[in-house]
């Protein structure tokens, strides 16, 4: 599990940074950072990624429009989702949801919630 | 009789141009009434979100400054630890070292924790920068509006050169972007996720 490759997408560069150091914390090495939907889906062609943690509002594509891309797309039905954002409306929830993200963490978050919910995700529960 | 129909028609013409006239001011406004009352309601909701940004940032960084000073207060016991070890070395009291070090690892491994607190506290700079975007977002908006009704009144001349003059960066935001208000918990959007992956596992 620890050896798995995180891609983390955020436009915010503290964010990505407090996300990469919080994942090294809890033992996952290897994180490629995206700064926003399109590169992200740069990255996702290129490197084979196992999990994927992104942002809502993002510049060029933002995170909705990536999540609802990559479930059209058969290669990447079942990559696992985790939406970290601020965007704590109910609606917007449940909008990621449908779009089929696997789990969603209201920022700002602590590092034991952002481990749990991998943890979940990589699971197959979301709780 | 003919000089006075004459000084009548005109009067009349010209009460009719002034009556036109009026009109034209009277509909021009109405036209800016939305603009202006757009704007009007748009002032204290932007001043309100650049206090709010100020209160977020002011808690946030306080936060950040006690951990930074008990961190430092930490540090120096860790420092004047270190001396006394370097004397009880010298004089061969290897017990009373053993448990100063024990001592000082604690402080140390506190002070570590203590660093990724500040670490995590740092998330408010992604949410007020999102706050400060809105807030920018709106203040634009008035910019726009006002500009709107300098050009209906075609009265550009009589403002002075706008001073300044910069590309518009392109703001994306959450307008409800809160470092202390979360909208919906956290434990109730895993009973929503919860839900769903049980009925797809049913």
């Amino acid at each position: 599990m620890a050896n798995m490759k995180i891609l983390a997408v955020d436009d915010s560069p503290t964010m990505r940074r407090i996300i990469v150091n919080t994942l090294k914390r809890a033992g996952f090495d290897d994180v490629i950072e995206a700064n926003d939907g399109k590169e992200a889906m740069e990255k996702l062609k290129s490197e084979a990624i196992d999990f994927l943690i992104t942002d809502w509002n993002m510049p060029e594509m933002d995170g909705l429009t990536l999540v609802t891309n990559l479930r059209e797309d058969a290669k990447f039905k079942s990559l696992p989702i985790l939406m970290v954002t601020t965007r704590s409306v109910k609606e917007d929830i449940v909008e990621a949801l449908k779009a089929g993200v696997n789990n969603y963490i209201v920022k700002p978050f602590t590092p034991d919630t952002l481990k749990e919910k991998i943890d979940q995700v990589l699971s197959g529960q979301s709780k | 009789m003919t000089t006075s129909n004459n000084i009548k028609d005109k009067f009349q013409l010209e009460i009719v141009s002034l009556t036109e006239t009026f009109n034209e001011i009277v509909k021009k406004f109405k036209s800016l009434h939305s603009s202006i009352t757009e704007s009007y309601n748009k002032v204290p909701k932007a001043t309100k979100q650049l206090d709010k940004i100020n209160e977020q940032t002011e808690v946030a960084t306080n936060q950040m400054l006690d951990k930074v000073e008990a961190i430092t207060e930490r540090e120096q016991d860790i420092s004047g630890g270190l001396g006394e070890i370097e004397k009880l070395a010298k004089e061969g009291k290897d017990d009373e070292i053993c448990e100063l070090v024990v001592k000082l690892k604690s402080k140390s491994e506190i002070n570590v924790a203590d660093a990724y607190i500040i670490m995590d506290a740092l998330q408010f700079q992604d949410i007020t920068a999102q706050q400060m975007d809105h807030a920018a977002s709106m203040l634009e908006d008035i910019e726009s509006k006002l500009n709107d009704i300098v050009e209906a009144l075609n009265a550009s001349s009589a403002f002075p050169e706008k001073g300044g003059a910069y590309e518009k960066k392109i703001r994306i935001f959450d307008p409800h972007a809160d470092l202390f208000e979360k909208k919906t918990e956290q434990r109730e959007i895993d009973t929503m996720f919860d839900k769903v992956t049980k009925q797809k596992i049913e």
